[in-house]
């Protein structure tokens, strides 16, 4: 019950992201997309499925997973920006 | 519960589409990275939904590579191989 309301928060953070992603017109609009609501949402599927799954051995794993994903997401999307700002690529060049 | 692998991989083809259209190198990385992300969530909730605890250590060994490779790629886009 209300891990089916975790997950079901963060499809809708994971669909608005893909939304943004695929609608926004500048590379570092879509890094915004990406790097807010695709951290969000996935982060809420996988609490939601730690607390579908109750105490078991795999939670751990699952546990390690979440803190992978909060470490490395944010670590690729300064990397990503600061490769383009670098690249002389400034916001507003719709290519 | 088969909504949420359902509406997984629609995101993921959805964002496989802007891996194939985009149009500078960095948009290609960005949709890659987010393409690797959903997949991993979708392996782990397919490992979640049918039991099968192996998976997880897969879906740990996939993140940790992926995110090895994008860095790389965002780091050789930024000395100059990203204008193709």
């Amino acid at each position: 019950m209300i891990s089916d309301i975790i997950i079901g928060v963060g499809m809708l953070l994971v669909l608005i992201g893909t939304l943004g992603i695929l609608r926004f017109p500048d590379i570092y609009s879509r890094l915004q997309a990406s790097g807010v609501s695709d951290n969000a949402g996935l982060s809420l599927v996988l609490i939601g499925l730690i607390v579908r799954g109750g105490i078991q051995s795999d939670d751990i794993a699952l546990f390690f997973l979440l803190l992978l994903l909060l470490v490395t997401n944010p670590i690729v999307t300064h990397s990503i920006a600061k490769s383009a700002f670098i690249q002389k690529h400034r916001a507003g060049d719709r290519q | 519960m088969s909504t949420v692998e359902a509406l997984l991989i629609l995101s993921v083809v959805a964002v496989l589409w802007r891996l194939a259209r985009g149009p500078t190198a960095w948009d290609r990385i960005l949709a890659y990275n987010s393409a690797s992300n959903r997949i991993f969530v979708l392996l782990a909730t397919i490992s979640v939904l049918t039991q099968r605890e192996g998976y997880l250590n897969v879906t740990i060994v996939y993140a940790a590579l992926s995110f090895l490779g994008v860095i790389i790629l965002a780091r050789f886009a930024e000395r100059g191989g990203g204008n193709r």
